[in-house]
């Protein structure tokens, strides 16, 4: 009784200790962002300071600032949004008719997310120029495109392990195969939708390297902000833009890694671990 | 109503046969039973009734309508299976109201219709629950309610009482034959549970590799069953049975040991004929009678009922017996056994009954004869 409960206090305790390591960056941006530009490279740091919104009413001002929160915004919430329509459809589909190669096929579509970005930036930015696809629309299709892979990989998973019985049911009820599709289904699997969502949303969100090569001014993203307003004007690394964008950037992801964390796991883990959602 | 019929129908899945041939009727307004072991075809029997299964050949009428092409949807049935199907974060009355709205009811007739089945399977304490709160039981009740709600021509069982925990499998027992009797629609109800079918059937159909070996009231089936696999299946434990009993050609008179008087078969078949009796007719008495043979008691176990099991051994035939408790417990190492006559079936070689009819040789009517 005695060694477990100190066996679980040092457990925890080594858990805080990582947690508050890994923390550590997070937090110095976050308070960065509440600093004047003196208070942040103040050696020793500055745990007591007195917070102001300056910086983050200058980032604010800035004239892109807002189209690119509004363009992120945008993007990632709209291309998430059409994949999870298509892979929802998708993922019925190779559920309910089990025809040849469905497997090989699940390969191959989740295969187009095993090559790094870096390495079909290129002939993308070709296709993208001939379509002349360099737009706000191009680019959602692409970031639609990306997310159905994962999207239709939790999914499968998810309506698998809904009975067939559930679709009969519907049918022997008089349902018609969009109500068991939609109103039978669907609602069994919401936790995989928002696996699905949450996960796809935090990649649209935090893609650089597309945004930056293939998009314009309609498509430019925070990610592009950060890296453009990373040097002043004078040369030097301006933190205090850099601390408060940041801190604007990291808000949607947080709050929603905190309401939806147990269906991140499902989605991490392409919904065969279950367990009771 | 409608009676549901099938002609030559026939479904393969490859090289095995699950449904041979079939051409019988459930007639409208009464409730068939399916019943047979695992595998014998009565669930894609069903299946294919309900139109979940395309069968290979053969057609499916409901009343005068040829429904084989239609799909499950058009054929207006109600069917609940094994497993509860119950929508999860919605309540009872989500569940059951579903189908309902998809057919366009105006919000009063939903209400009515929802309020008639609660009330039928007296569930009404529950209709704002959600279903996760509910044990399998009350989610197969409410699968039973949604497919009720919405009147259908035909309702299908398929097994909904096998996978619902021991405690509310009575309950639930109970409310489907409340439910039965007071729908007196057409309904198809698939099992394997002997109990089950002759609590709830007004007929059930024996099913056996494919084939229904028997079609008749429970009471006809458990007395009079036509072939040696409906006595072996029905009852617990199921029937005694001598083999080689007599030949089908014995036109005399003959003795066995079983019986204190000779026998004269009324009739011939071929080969020779299986005597099967079922337990519970086989009457035994502690002290000698004289239209009972003496039995050595090998061994006794008490059964369900507290009736007590005996098994017997007459000359070198075994015998199990079901006898009350008061007489049980009395027998000693020898009892008396009686077979009542017009409680033992004859089978032929190959199982099934033949026109033939046992009687004592020198009966009453032969020494009185009729002028």
């Amino acid at each position: 009784m005695q060694s477990t409960r100190a066996r679980t206090t040092v457990y925890y305790l080594i858990l805080w200790l990582v947690a508050i390591l890994f923390f550590l960056p997070v937090f110095w941006i976050l308070m960065a962002s509440f600093k004047t530009p003196n208070d942040i490279l103040a050696v020793p740091p500055k745990f007591i300071f007195q917070p102001t919104l300056s910086n983050i009413l200058d980032m604010l001002s800035r004239p892109n600032t807002v189209p690119y929160f509004i363009n992120s915004l945008y993007l990632s919430i709209t291309s998430v949004s059409l994949a999870i329509v298509v892979s929802f459809l998708a993922a019925y589909a190779l559920s309910r008719y089990k025809f040849r190669a469905t497997n090989f096929l699940m390969f191959l579509i989740l295969s187009t997310r095993m090559v790094p970005a870096a390495a079909f930036v290129v002939p993308i930015f070709q296709m993208f120029n001939a379509f002349q696809w360099r737009n706000q629309f191009g680019v959602l299709m692409l970031y639609t495109m990306f997310s159905i892979p994962f999207s239709l990989w939790i999914l499968k998973g998810f309506i698998d392990g809904v009975s067939t019985r559930y679709d009969e049911t519907g049918f022997v009820n008089g349902a018609s195969r969009l109500h068991v599709m939609f109103r039978v289904v669907l609602p069994q699997v919401r936790p995989g939708l928002i696996a699905a969502f949450i996960f796809n949303l935090i990649f649209v969100w935090n893609e650089f390297l597309l945004n930056f090569i293939l998009g314009g001014p309609g498509t430019q993203m925070i990610p592009y902000a950060l890296a453009v307003g990373l040097v002043s004007a004078g040369g030097n690394i301006d933190w205090a833009f850099v601390a408060s964008l940041s801190t604007g950037y990291v808000l949607l992801p947080t709050i929603m890694i905190f309401l939806f964390q147990k269906y991140l796991l499902v989605g991490m883990t392409f919904g065969t671990v279950r367990g009771e959602v | 109503m409608l009676d549901i019929r099938v002609e030559n129908l026939r479904k393969e899945f490859g090289s095995i046969v699950a449904v041979d041939d079939l051409t019988i009727t459930f007639p409208a307004g009464s409730t068939t039973c399916l019943l047979g072991p695992s595998g014998c075809g009565k669930t894609t029997l069903m299946r294919m009734i309900a139109g979940l299964e395309t069968p290979t050949r053969g057609e499916v009428y409901f009343g005068d309508r040829c429904v084989t092409k239609l799909s499950t949807r058009a054929r207006n049935i109600g069917m609940v299976f094994q497993y509860p199907v119950v929508y999860r974060g919605s309540n009872v009355r989500e569940n059951i109201e579903l189908p309902l709205r998809a057919e366009k009811l105006s919000k009063a007739e939903i209400d009515r219709r929802i309020e008639e089945v609660v009330e039928l399977l007296e569930m009404r304490h529950a209709v704002n629950a959600s279903i996760e709160e509910l044990d399998n039981g009350t989610r197969q009740k409410v699968a039973v309610a949604r497919a009720v709600a919405r009147r259908p021509q035909i309702i299908l069982f398929d097994e909904p009482i096998t996978n619902v925990d021991i405690s509310s499998k009575l309950q639930l027992k109970r409310a489907l034959k409340e439910l039965v009797t007071r729908l007196k629609q057409t309904i198809l109800y698939v099992t394997h549970d002997q109990t089950e079918a002759m609590t709830l059937a007004d007929q059930i159909a024996l099913m056996k590799d494919g084939r229904i070996v028997q079609y008749a009231p429970p009471r006809e089936l458990y007395d009079r069953p036509n072939d040696v696999f409906g006595g072996w299946f029905l009852g617990n434990p199921g029937m005694n049975f001598i083999a080689n009993f007599v030949d089908g050609n014995q036109p005399g008179a003959f003795l066995n040991p079983l019986f204190v008087r000779p026998l004269r078969l009324n009739g011939t078949a071929a080969g020779p004929l299986t005597l099967g009796v079922r337990p519970e007719h086989v009457r035994v008495y502690p002290d000698a009678r004289p239209d009972a043979v003496r039995a050595r008691v090998l061994g006794r176990a008490i059964v369900v009922g507290g009736q007590h099991l005996v098994t017997l051994q007459i000359a070198d035939f075994v015998l199990k017996a079901k006898v009350a408790a008061d007489v049980g417990r009395t027998l000693m190492q020898e009892a008396w056994v009686h077979l009542p006559l017009d409680r033992i079936t004859l089978f032929g070689a190959d199982g099934h009954k033949p026109d033939v009819a046992l009687h004592y040789a020198v009966d009453h009517q032969s020494l009185h004869p009729t002028p």
